[in-house]
């Protein structure tokens, strides 16, 4: 049988536009290529400005995880102005970053992943499923159909509680560097807890077992998209005066090896990115030969690292299973749950006051980097300022990690290494198949947005 | 059709073979269907060069949630983020209704829309052949439409994707759809209310009353400042001495005063807070010149302008192709 080409676009259910063209023979994906279509330009659109715009203005890379650019654009300020953190401040910082996550992780699953395994009502904007792999009997199926309602709601809950402190959401107002502008009151304090009340009831009487069922029925998908075991993380949750402490630790895991991630180890590539150098200026080249992507390469020691819940979930220890398809889904629902009781436990810790803000005016430092893991896995933000002005800002998104083009020695990001291999048994399975393991990955392409090296920026060690 | 020529047409194919009655009927029905039906309005939603941001704000709606909108108030036919279908499959769907609905549907863009290199800094999907850009797309299916809607300020006039140097030379879709009226549904992201309001008197009234900037002034008809709740303090020069006060915010960059929005009163996701009461300054994300007249973001208003640096020219460090 001769090679066919799979062009399965556009991706469906995620968030900013992705293609994969995909080779199958003898019932085998035996090529895949990870295309993001969407490119803005952030750096470029950093220069020049004041570097305390870069909590509002880097939000605006992304609409699902904002507060994740804005809690680490945050910390670089802390770093740069030498500012140091309340502890109310901190709680309360967590607390809006862990309803962020929340609303991202429900969202993931309901509205993005579910359709790839429930039979949704045969109307708009279900029409046309082709789901030709549905294995739920009709009772189980219906109630997950009706979960995919509640799950708005419960998403919703998570947002309000981000504007209750955050002003709005997307694009909070409130988590900045310094602190938090919004004051811990009884009533708010009190409304959140009702809110994430109802979260927790929902993610422990529907997510949970939803994915419970759903990693039963589909088990063979514990075989299916497996990656090389190499994980990375940067630690999630930042606590501490100078935001020196990680609830969740970081770490690199090859194989069983653990150590600590240090930047210095980071590098990009835009070999087969749509990017070049331009005069010593990095550009975008959108007729660039054999490139695909606008996602440029981010790599640790010259290799490609799986990033995001799974590999958050093993490195500290809370889940140890493998790295398949369903294994990214389970670890997703898994720190779900751990998120709403830590909230709770958080939230509890806050004590009625003046807004947790404190924020000094003069930068002590030039340059400065900053870490965090966003819902998707490692972001990093970096800054060359003179003055208080941006000469330089880089972002690097937990995309450049997992749907990253392959490197000039045809090594597979995590998603293109997920799929070649995969058996497809019968051609009208191949895209809901493909579907299901690009979408455990949680795609985010509007992060695909950014430029520029990093190396000779960032020598520091990450204190994790 | 009348009633009478309705049974005579069943009455005369009603013997007849190869189901020409069915054939005969059904389109009729799905005609007069079509026409009574105007309780839903049909949607075709595309994203272009954006965060992503106003599909979540949208997801945040309340009363009505999204299922509630989904199900009673649109179709939602096509739309990246939504829909079931997949691959070549949505595709096919896109091309299917955008001319079963031929100017009946409304189209929803959400993101600004790149011109530079024909369009290629974004595609809305590929096929075996060739890209399917931003710009090819809306043209086409905005000539298509009965109805533009740009959801929030990306798509309504380039927003933080055309902020300067605007290197994709970024553009709103009123731009590239220069002989239509676009409603522009302004905000960074859109609140849900705007959005699903427009929708709503799109369905049961047809086209708003719009502003200057075709924005509907159900909602941006007054300044923020007009509203605020804060507005006695400015009164009377009682101006915040820094974030976190509970003055005036004008001192700390606010733009509520050129800014047309009703956020004092609405607010934001289950109408809990906004900006101001966060304690922080409006941005002024709904306006024509955001973010650029926005920033430097906590510099006071009359000073802003004055406030641009001059371009600093930084090459970057050399990266290499391996
Ligand atoms: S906070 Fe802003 S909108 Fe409110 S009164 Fe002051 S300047 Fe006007």
């Amino acid at each position: 049988m001769s090679k066919q080409r799979v062009m399965f676009s556009p991706v469906t259910r995620l968030s900013g536009l992705l293609s994969v063209d995909a080779v199958l023979e003898k019932g085998k994906i035996i090529d895949a290529k990870a295309s993001s279509t969407m490119f803005r330009g952030f750096e470029q659109l950093m220069r020049d400005r004041k570097v305390t715009d870069a909590v509002y203005l880097t939000q605006r890379v992304c609409g699902i995880c904002s507060l994740a650019h804005g809690a680490v654009a945050s910390y670089l300020l802390d770093e740069i102005y030498d500012n140091n953190l309340s502890e109310n401040a901190q709680y309360l910082r967590n607390v809006m970053y862990a309803a962020e996550f929340l609303q991202n992780h429900i969202r993931h699953f309901y509205l993005f992943s579910m359709p790839d395994f429930v039979k949704m009502p045969e109307r708009p904007p279900f029409q046309g499923q082709n789901l030709t792999d549905a294995r739920l009997n009709p009772e189980d199926n219906q109630r997950l159909v009706g979960h995919y309602f509640e799950a708005i709601k419960a998403a919703q809950r998570a947002h309000e509680i981000v504007a209750l402190f955050g002003g709005k959401a997307p694009h909070q107002h409130s988590f900045l560097h310094g602190g938090v502008t919004v004051a811990p009151t009884a009533d708010n304090v009190n409304r959140a807890v009702f809110l994430l009340d109802a979260i927790c009831n929902f993610v422990k009487s529907c997510l949970v077992p939803d994915t419970e069922l759903i990693a039963k029925v589909y088990h063979d998908y514990f075989k299916i998209g497996i990656t090389p075991r190499r994980l990375l993380s940067f630690g999630l949750f930042r606590f501490g005066l100078k935001n020196e402490v990680y609830y969740f630790k970081g770490g690199v895991l090859e194989g069983n090896n653990l150590s600590l991630p240090r930047l210095d180890l980071i590098s990009e590539s835009i070999t087969n990115s749509w990017f070049a150098m331009n005069n010593g200026d990095l550009q975008p080249d959108p007729h660039k030969a054999r490139a695909y992507s606008y996602v440029i390469a981010a790599k640790y020691a010259g290799q490609y690292f799986q990033v995001g819940p799974l590999a958050r979930m093993i490195i500290n220890g809370r889940y140890n299973g493998g790295t398949s398809t369903m294994d990214r889904i389970y670890a997703r629902t898994i720190e779900t749950l751990l998120i709403t009781e830590l909230m709770r436990d958080w939230l509890m810790r806050l004590q009625p006051g003046p807004p947790p803000l404190a924020q000094k005016d003069t930068p002590i430092k030039t340059q400065a980097t900053s870490v965090v893991d966003s819902m998707r896995g490692c972001l990093l933000h970096s800054a060359i300022i003179q003055d208080d002005q941006v000469v330089k800002y880089n972002i690097i998104t937990p995309t450049c990690w997992n749907f990253s083009p392959r490197d000039a020695y045809g090594q597979y990001s995590p998603v293109e290494s997920a799929l070649i291999g995969t058996e497809i048994p019968r051609p009208d399975l191949t895209y809901t198949i493909l579907g299901r393991t690009v979408r455990s990955f949680d795609p985010c392409l509007n992060c695909g947005t950014h430029v520029l090296d990093l190396k000779g920026n960032v020598k520091q060690e990450l204190m994790i | 059709m009348k009633k009478e020529k309705f049974s005579e047409l069943c009455r005369s194919l009603a013997q007849s073979k190869e189901h020409e009655l069915t054939r005969a009927i059904l389109p009729i029905v799905k005609k007069q269907m079509l026409k009574n039906n105007k309780s839903k309005l049909p949607v075709i939603w595309l994203e272009t060069n954006d965060s992503g941001d106003n599909n979540i704000s949208f997801m945040n709606t309340t009363f009505p949630y999204l299922g509630q909108v989904l199900s009673d108030m649109i179709d939602l036919l096509y739309s990246n983020t939504f829909m079931a279908a997949q691959g070549p499959d949505a595709l096919n769907i896109l091309n299917q209704v955008s001319s079963l609905y031929r100017s009946r549907f409304t189209l929803v863009v959400e993101g600004a829309i790149p011109l530079n290199s024909n369009g290629l800094f974004c595609s809305i999907a590929l096929t075996p052949n060739r890209p399917v850009t931003a710009l090819e797309a809306v043209t086409t299916l905005g000539n298509q439409a009965q109805y533009v809607v740009a959801i929030g300020t990306c798509a309504s006039f380039g927003g933080v994707t055309a902020a300067r140097p605007n290197i994709t030379g970024s553009v709103g879709v009123r731009d590239v759809l220069s002989s239509r009226k676009v409603i522009n549904v302004s905000g960074c992201p859109v609140n849900p209310d705007w959005f699903v309001g427009t929708l709503a008197h799109l369905l049961m009234y047809g086209l708003p009353e719009l502003d200057k900037l075709n924005r509907p002034n159900l909602f941006y008809e007054y300044t923020i400042h007009r509203h605020c709740q804060r507005r006695s303090y400015f009164d009377n020069k009682d101006f915040a001495e820094k974030l976190g006060d509970i003055e005036c915010m004008f001192s700390q960059g606010c733009v509520g005063p050129r800014t047309n929005a009703d956020c004092p009163y609405r607010q934001w996701v289950n109408y809990v807070s906004w900006p101001v009461k966060a304690n922080t300054p409006c941005i002024g994300c709904t306006n024509e010149d955001f973010p650029d007249a926005s920033t430097p973001f906590f510099m006071p208003l009359n000073e802003k302008v004055s406030s641009r640096a001059p371009q600093v020219l930084f090459k970057g460090k050399e990266l290499s192709d391996e």
